[in-house]
């Protein structure tokens, strides 16, 4: 092992091209684990219950008002057990259709409407949950990103549209949805919507009829994508999703991104990876001598392989690691700086951390193993003779 | 007893399809145990091969003419299989080359050591020997030093050190002084005369030095791939104590 620190330049470079290929690995594994985290975090949200939106809408972020005299059609339905009118709205007018990932969102609901089927867990670093006791005070939840960004806990006021709320609680980080959401109780909701719409649409609305979207469970045993499309028969202004759809629509597209961040990090790995085999073969290439040396004088194939192997592990372990910490300091760097935003873009998992460095312990040894066999089996005179 | 014994011994390189280079055309040799040999000839006259397939570097053409035998201790080497001829090299031979010797990130010391541990000696006992070995030819203070911080004649000498380090049957050592002024050959020629006096070490060394041919038991003259002539006795004054004598050490 002496030996790695002696002959310094080579060395160098080799850790070097490991170091950027798993520096890419680990850039942009984050940015595929943060992907995933989103699509994963929607799955699950949106499994086992069908989301209702005004056909006009965009989507999940649509926030064109939706009659709450709906509810009574929607809950007349076959197959539909309880139905959550809610409000959603951007939080700021400006931000969202730019923004890469989920903009801030107020969203507003009854609590406990939903009669205990809701069943995304979430957690309260401070404070409470919203209760039915709650509406009709501005107090809100924020989630942990909008949280952060407004430098706000529990027992702090803030202004959401230019109203001031009451902070009475503050999510654990989800990586997903509702770490980008200040939930309000319903009533708030349905003012600041109808506070948000154009003046000439405002004209015909009335706050307390309103509502943007509702949330359906379906009756025990019912299949949710059926339920939806009987929903879409039955009422045409409606727009249904399913945790089915979610996947299809969101879920493909993101899959497809998701597929070429992993494609720029494979690429990414597979050059430096080319490089390493390139320079580990010319740095025992030079060494031929020495190893025709040391198999003259007895040293066994077996032994001389191994400890070649062993030394560009050790190579690909030090790149491996350099590249992590690497990697690791600009995520944390680019998530610091993007926070205050809002958009948080990377997500270095421990599996992935794990991944890199023993991906590139073994590069290095592979890429070590074939020079190495070689130089072995050469005869010993030949590998003295070697220029 | 003989050591080593040798009969037609043939070496062909081919460079291309009508180029071959005839290095040992058939050459039989026979080392007695305790025996001081030089092997001189002019440049190119296959010294460094025969000394290659007597150190089981190298086997022996075995595909025409007559079946070439090598036996080491009373044993065959030509069917023996790399991995047994690699540990007969590391536990019962030493060597030194011609031009490239140690490897050059490893200071003196632990390039002998190395021939310690390839024969399965490690720790304290190899740092000991090897620092003896050192010392014995006269590199004891500069076992610290790497080959690049060395002149020729002192890596020369280290390797020796390594060839002896440990006390093999037999030592092959191709210009052993060549890289060496006059007073330091005499030095070395006098250390490797010693040790085949007091250990009854077997050497085999290839030379151009009149002086080391001088100094041996018996002088292997080689041209053109072939024994010139048979062996020639050293001086009477030259000549070991008997080989009894030896055997017993
Ligand atoms: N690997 C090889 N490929 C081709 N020819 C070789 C090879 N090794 C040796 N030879 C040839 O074999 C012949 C004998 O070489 P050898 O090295 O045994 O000579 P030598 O007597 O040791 O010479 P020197 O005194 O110059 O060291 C030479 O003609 C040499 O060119
Ligand atoms: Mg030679």
């Amino acid at each position: 092992m002496r030996d790695l620190g002696r002959r310094k330049l080579r060395t160098t470079l080799t850790i070097l091209g490991i170091t950027i290929g798993i520096w890419a690995l680990v850039v942009f594994g984050s940015m595929a684990n943060k992907i995933n985290a989103l699509v994963e975090g929607g799955s699950t949200y949106f499994a086992d219950k069908v989301s209702l939106s005004a056909d006009a809408g965009m989507g999940g972020f649509s926030s064109a008002p939706m009659p709450l005299a709906t509810t009574d059609l929607v809950a007349a339905i076959d197959g539909v057990d309880v139905v959550v009118p809610e409000v959603m709205l951007l939080m700021d007018d400006e931000m969202g259709a730019m923004s890469m990932s989920m903009p801030p969102m107020i969203q507003g609901s009854v609590a406990g409407s939903d009669e205990g089927r809701e069943t995304y867990d979430l957690r309260y670093a401070q404070g409470r949950a919203l209760t039915a006791a709650d509406e009709g005070n501005q107090v809100t939840v924020l989630g942990s990103d909008i949280a952060r960004k407004l430098d706000a806990g529990a027992g702090d006021t803030i202004d959401l549209r230019g109203v001031e709320f009451e902070v009475v609680g503050v999510l654990e980080p989800t990586l997903t949805a509702p770490d980008q959401t200040a939930m309000v109780p319903f009533g708030a909701a349905q003012q600041l919507f109808v506070a948000s719409l154009p003046p000439m649409v405002r004209e015909g609305v009335e706050a307390d009829a309103v509502s943007t979207s509702m949330t359906v469970y379906p009756e025990p045993g019912v299949d949710p994508d059926a339920l939806a499309r009987r929903i879409e028969a039955q009422l045409p202004d409606v727009t249904a999703m399913s945790g089915q759809d979610f996947d299809e629509q969101i879920g493909s597209s993101m899959a497809i991104l998701n597929a070429i961040l992993i494609g720029i990090a494979l690429i990414s790995l597979v050059v430096g990876g080319l490089s390493v085999v390139n320079t580990m073969a010319m740095s025992i290439a030079e060494r031929t001598r020495e190893i025709g040396i040391k198999r003259a004088i007895g040293g066994s194939r077996l032994r001389i392989v191994r400890e070649l192997v062993v030394e560009a592990g050790l190579i690909g372990f030090i790149g491996g690691a350099i590249g992590l910490a690497l990697g690791a300091l600009v995520v944390t760097l680019v998530n610091d700086a993007g926070r205050s935003s809002g958009t948080v873009l990377f997500d270095l998992t421990t599996g992935t951390a794990i991944t890199a460095v023993l991906f590139s312990t073994i590069l290095g040894a592979l890429a070590g193993f074939m020079p190495a066999l070689h130089a072995a089996r050469l005869d010993p005179v030949s590998a003295l003779r070697y220029e | 007893m003989t050591l080593l014994d040798g009969r037609n011994l043939r070496k062909t390189y081919r460079l291309g399809r009508s180029n071959t280079v005839h290095a040992l055309r058939g050459v039989d040799v026979s080392i007695e145990s305790g025996e001081m040999v030089a092997i001189i000839g002019p440049s190119g006259s296959g010294k460094s091969t025969l000394m290659h397939i007597l150190g089981l570097l190298h086997g022996p053409d075995l595909n025409h003419g007559p079946r070439p035998e090598l036996s080491f201790g009373g044993r065959d080497m030509v069917e023996l299989g790399e991995g047994e001829r690699t540990r007969i090299r590391a536990r019962e031979m030493g060597f030194v080359f011609q031009d490239f010797n140690l490897v050059p990130t490893l200071t003196a010391l632990e390039n002998v050591a190395l021939a310690c541990d390839y024969a399965g000696i490690g720790g304290a006992e190899a740092r000991t020997a090897s620092l003896a070995a050192l010392d014995l030819v006269g590199l004891a203070d500069r076992a610290g030093h790497r080959p690049a911080e060395l002149s020729g004649g002192e890596q020369q000498r280290v390797a020796l050190a390594r060839a002896l380090v440990n006390r093999p049957k037999l030592v092959l050592a191709d210009e052993p002084t060549g890289n060496l002024d006059s007073e330091r050959s005499s030095e070395v020629l006098a250390t490797l005369r010693r040790f085949n006096r007091e250990h009854g070490q077997t050497l085999i060394l290839v030379t151009h030095d009149q002086e080391v041919a001088a100094a041996c038991d018996r002088v292997i003259r080689m041209r053109d791939g072939r024994i010139h002539e048979p062996a020639v006795p050293a001086p009477i004054a030259l000549r070991p104590a008997p080989a009894l004598e030896r055997a017993s050490a």
